[in-house]
């Protein structure tokens, strides 16, 4: 029950993008279409996923026993991107498909703040690994649920009429903030 | 000497982050719910900037091309766990502000875009010039979108009070959603400015 | 075969040059940062519970290791004599995962100076009401060689409805810490004086 509490909390209440701030630069530049967004998502849960069970692992059975918390940023860093190239490198050659899919969000996955954001949050609030791991996936899904209907909107938006500066970025910062609001409905939805 | 003027002023305007190079935009709309937290932030992204932006220019004809990204990557993460260090001695308060945005300032795409399109190409000197440039430029939009969050969401600025005990502080903007709208009319104002002088509208 | 060993040579003096920067900077920030941490947030505690600014009394610390854990001392002096003590504990068993609290001691009146929570994440308006000062002053005054205990199981501590959980990690600790305080008292004693006397920090 609690855990189910947490991925709720995770997607709805502080959804790692429009509430934690997390996950801005390929929500602004990717959502353009529908179609990149869900690829970018997909790609962002896989790899979010991945990263915060290494990490995790990482963190819990070396850094802590060895003392060595204070270099947990580059460890996990390095951990995210050597993951990155690996997945690429096994997804080129077990699975075409999917590479094509996936593989030019991939790289730029390394420096998502998303990526990186849900591991490091893993550690601040101290989870277990259950708890780590509906809270890495459901993140995630907030991820790509946002940027999904940010894509739907930016579409629509595309073909409005939008004052000539405040086109493009300016915007989709606007159109995000009204839906950040919106996503504060649910603030009072856990507990 | 053109050259060093043209870089140092650069990251004021032409290329100021986040605004009109769009990157970086994840510490602009978490930390600059106080203008004090903005520059914290800015600084640091700043001093990183310089020393990454120096270092991998030194060793620009060293690095092999095929682990160029992965070099990056560790000089820039030493760096950024240099800072966190550094400001758990001598800021404590600033640092547990920040939280977990210090950390992240390894995967600001400043630093690497920065490392990637100028300090890979370019002497020492001048690639520790444009980190400045860019950095500074950063902290003064930090800076001013954090004191624009602070005064109207909630009356101070930098924590001194600025407004009567009748002021009832518009709490939307230190919170998620006046970040996001914040940040983008901001935008809309800096593209309608620059549309007055000629420029182009940044998409 | 060239190639690859530039490669390899190249990424590992790079790595080796930034754990070795990183290593020597933490050996010399450690003791600092320590020390800010427990200015910053154990400080306030400390000030409310021995009425004394907490730079004067943060150099006075000690750890004690009993069988419910390790426990961490503050300790007063007037005149040459212990005269309080804080002893920060973790409180089991919270809602929102473990309570870092700290019991003050009045050694000259053997009483409870009082409750002070360092840490927690309990529920807003429920499990965070442990905070309150209406909750938290039940401790004072109270006899430090009685165990503390709720209404419920035959004490005096009216616990927070709605929030058993939260209550129960606050008992759990001020029991970790009073035990500590009793079977420790010699051990305590005897290491404060070796302190005092060796003038050397003890841990």
């Amino acid at each position: 029950m609690d855990l189910i509490l947490l991925a709720i909390s995770a997607i709805f209440v502080n959804n790692i993008l429009l509430a934690q701030y997390l996950g801005n630069c390929p929500f602004l530049g990717v959502s353009k279409k529908l179609s990149t967004s869900l690829g970018m998502g997909a790609a962002v849960i896989f790899v979010a996923t991945l990263a915060s069970i290494f990490t995790w692992l990482v963190y819990h059975h070396v850094l802590v026993p060895l003392e060595l918390k204070y270099i947990q940023t580059l460890i996990f860093i390095l951990i995210i991107a050597s993951l990155v190239q690996f997945v690429e490198i096994f997804l080129k050659r077990f699975s075409k498909a999917l590479y094509n899919a996936l593989g030019i969000y991939l790289p730029l996955i390394t420096t998502n703040c998303a990526v990186m954001g849900i591991a490091l949050l893993n550690i601040k609030h101290e989870f277990g690994f259950w708890q780590m791991l509906v809270f890495s996936i459901s993140s995630a899904a907030g991820f790509t649920l946002a940027i999904l209907l940010f894509a739907s909107i930016r579409e629509r938006l595309f073909i409005s009429h939008v004052p000539q500066f405040m086109k493009g970025s300016a915007i989709a910062l606007v159109t995000a903030g009204i839906m950040s609001l919106s996503f504060m409905g649910f603030s009072g939805m856990v507990n | 000497m053109s050259r060093f003027l043209s870089v140092l002023v650069h990251g004021f305007w032409k290329d100021l982050p986040p605004f009109r190079l769009v990157l970086g935009l994840c510490p602009a709309l978490a930390v600059t719910a106080s203008a004090n937290n903005g520059m914290g932030m800015g600084l640091s992204v700043t001093f990183v900037l310089i020393f990454s932006n120096l270092t991998i220019s030194l060793l620009r004809n060293i690095i092999p091309d095929k682990v160029r990204i992965a070099s990056y990557i560790v000089i820039i993460a030493t760096l950024v766990v240099l800072v966190e260090m550094l400001l758990q001695a001598y800021f404590f308060g600033l640092s547990q502000q920040l939280g977990i945005y210090i950390p992240l300032i390894v995967v600001n795409c400043i630093i690497l875009g920065r490392a990637e399109a100028f300090a890979a190409r370019n002497p020492a000197f001048l690639s520790a010039v444009d980190g400045f440039s860019v950095g500074l430029g950063f902290t003064f939009s930090l800076t001013v979108v954090g004191s624009i969050r602070e005064i109207i969401g909630a009356g101070t600025w930098f924590g001194i009070p600025l407004t009567g005990p009748d002021f009832e502080p518009f709490a939307f903007m230190v919170k998620a959603p006046g970040a996001f709208i914040c940040l983008g009319l901001i935008l809309g104002l800096m593209n309608a400015y620059g549309r007055w002088r000629g420029e182009n509208v940044i998409q | 075969m060239r190639d690859i060993a530039k490669l390899v040579l190249v990424l590992g003096l790079i790595c080796g040059i930034s754990a070795g920067s990183l290593a020597t900077v933490r050996t010399q920030l450690a003791d600092r940062i320590e020390q800010q941490n427990d200015l910053f947030v154990r400080g306030p505690a400390l000030e409310l519970l021995l009425q004394q600014p907490a730079q004067d009394i943060l150099s006075n610390k000690l750890v004690i290791e009993s069988p419910e854990g390790s426990a961490m001392i503050f300790y007063t002096m007037e005149s040459g004599e212990v005269n309080g003590l804080a002893i920060e504990t973790i409180g089991k068993g919270g809602y929102g995962g473990d309570i870092a609290l700290m019991l003050g001691v009045n050694l000259q009146s053997n009483q409870l100076l009082g409750l002070e929570i360092i840490k927690h994440q309990e529920t807003p308006g429920i499990g965070a009401q442990i905070e309150k000062t209406a909750f938290r002053n039940q401790w004072s005054k109270k006899p430090a060689n009685d165990p503390v205990r709720l209404i419920a199981d035959g004490g005096t501590i009216d616990g927070i409805s709605g929030a058993t959980y939260s209550t129960k990690a606050v008992m759990d600790g001020t029991q970790k810490a009073l035990s500590t305080y009793l079977n420790s008292k010699d051990r305590i004693s005897e290491l404060i004086e070796q302190a005092n006397s060796t003038d050397k920090p003890i841990e």
